[in-house]
């Protein structure tokens, strides 16, 4: 069984595990590290034909945001099919702190 | 919005080239573009770095009106070398105050360290462009150096919130930063003294990254971000030539040339050239590819360094063939980022690891 998401899901179980999977697969550029493991994802909630994703950004002045929605939006079309539309809100509260780093991106950037 | 981005993007390699051009002919090539030779500083600083910045800036923040100080700052250069300085200079001024607003309108979204001082370096930029237009370019580069440095130190910063941070790295930042800009306001008043503290703040800034910057960490990673953190790595060391240079002008202007190009093309290129395959994307809205053949731009536009320098100033035919690898470099990158922007990615690439191995 699949250890669940570090952010809040709404919706179906078995959907829900395979939104987390491909919000892995979204990739910072510049870190190599993915945006569930950089706590970038503030919840997700699954409805009828729609999937609504909050992520934030480390920084607001960085243009690389529009890059990161994009691939969230193409990588989950891509696993779900043209069905169910992803909706991705970009939210600066409450801000991102290293706090919500994995123990896997904290290992890859060397905290311990 | 995408034509608008892609033709502003153009606009700022339009100045590129003739700053290039103009570089080339100051250092002896046969090249009839004497405006540009002499607007050489600013189509660099302005024309080209500026509009970069300012349209990176934009795309940031979404909001139609900040593509107004890429736009000003573009045309002022293109207006200037066309022969029309009256409609230029105004546009000039105007550019980085677009700048900081946009800069204003991000710290608004997000009051950081790093946003607010996103704000002040595009303040040094307009205090830079001002003594420029005053006739006083010796005090202007110290400003328009400030702008570039501190929008890259800004953006180090931020990141360095990923890394575990160590006590000192806050109140050591915030002395680099007050050094350079006290630096650059004290030229006004005791060039000697302004020029040594200046080029002291550089030297500290590089150490700064040096040890708090994640690049090293990242410069072990596969793939794009390793190839970024290698090359900013290599950029900051450029820095620290350049800080040292930079104060050794006040007892050697010979010096000059080291420091003005250690840091224009040693370290602030090489951060272009660590960010363009990831940032030109995202502007144009294009898939790219990372290909490691990345790497051979940035080794000529080093060794174009080493050849423009290691001869001495005395040596015009070596500074000439360096100013050569320069313009060679850049070429080659610009070959390389069309290439990895227009060729179909293999499947393979498209299978990512959850979390690759750094």
């Amino acid at each position: 069984m699949n250890p669940a998401p570090p952010y809040p899901y709404e919706g179906d179980p078995a959907l829900g595990a395979r939104v987390a999977a491909t919000l892995h697969r979204v990739i910072d550029p510049e870190l190599a590290l993915d945006i569930v493991e950089l706590g970038l994802v503030y919840g997700v909630r699954a409805g009828a034909g729609a999937i609504d994703v909050r992520i934030t950004m480390t920084s607001a002045a960085c243009p690389v945001t529009e890059h990161i929605v994009a691939e969230i939006d193409s990588e989950l079309r891509r696993e779900l099919g043209e069905g169910v539309t992803p909706r991705v809100e970009v939210v600066w509260d409450p801000p991102w702190g290293p706090e919500r780093l994995s123990d896997r991106a904290r290992h890859a950037l060397d905290w311990d | 919005m995408i034509a608008a981005r892609v033709a502003l993007l153009l606009l700022g390699a339009t100045c590129l080239l003739a700053g290039v051009l103009g570089g080339l002919v100051r250092l002896g090539a046969p090249i009839p573009v004497p405006a540009a030779a002499a607007a050489h500083g600013a189509l660099m600083v302005g024309g080209f770095l500026g509009t970069v910045i300012s349209l990176e800036r934009a795309v940031a923040l979404g909001s139609r009106w900040a593509y107004a100080a890429p736009l000003a700052s573009g045309l002022a250069l293109v207006l200037a070398l066309a022969g029309a300085p009256r409609a230029s200079a105004p546009l000039m001024l105007l550019a980085p105050v677009l700048l900081l607003a946009a800069s204003i309108a991000i710290a608004r979204r997000q009051l950081a360290t790093h946003t607010v001082l996103l704000a002040v370096a595009a303040l040094a930029w307009a205090a830079g462009s001002a003594l420029y237009l005053s006739g006083l370019p010796h005090l202007a580069y110290p400003f328009w150096f400030s702008f570039l440095t501190l929008t890259i130190a800004a953006e180090r910063l931020e990141l360095t919130r990923l890394a575990k941070r160590r006590e000192a790295a806050g109140p050591l930042f915030a002395v680099v930063v007050l050094s350079l800009l006290g630096g650059a306001a004290l030229g006004a008043y005791d060039l000697r003294a302004g020029t040594v503290l200046f080029g002291v703040a550089l030297v500290a800034l590089a150490l700064w990254l040096a040890a708090f910057d994640i690049a090293r960490r990242t410069a072990r990673a596969a793939g794009f971000a390793g190839y970024a953190g290698r090359v900013l790595l290599g950029g900051y060391a450029w820095l620290a030539v350049a800080g040292a240079a930079w104060a050794g002008c006040a007892f050697d202007p010979s010096l000059r040339d080291v420091a003005l190009h250690a840091l224009a093309l040693g370290f602030v290129f090489s951060m272009i050239f660590a960010h363009a395959p990831l940032i030109v994307p995202v502007v144009a809205k294009i898939r790219m590819s990372y290909v490691p053949f990345f790497h051979v731009p940035v080794a000529v536009l080093h060794a174009s360094l080493l050849v423009r320098f290691a001869a001495g100033y005395e040596h015009p035919a070596w500074r000439l063939a360096g100013g050569y690898l320069h313009a060679a470099a850049i070429a080659l990158f610009v070959a390389t980022l069309i290439y990895a922007g227009t060729r179909r990615p293999a499947v393979d690439e498209r299978q990512r690891p959850r979390v690759p191995a750094l």
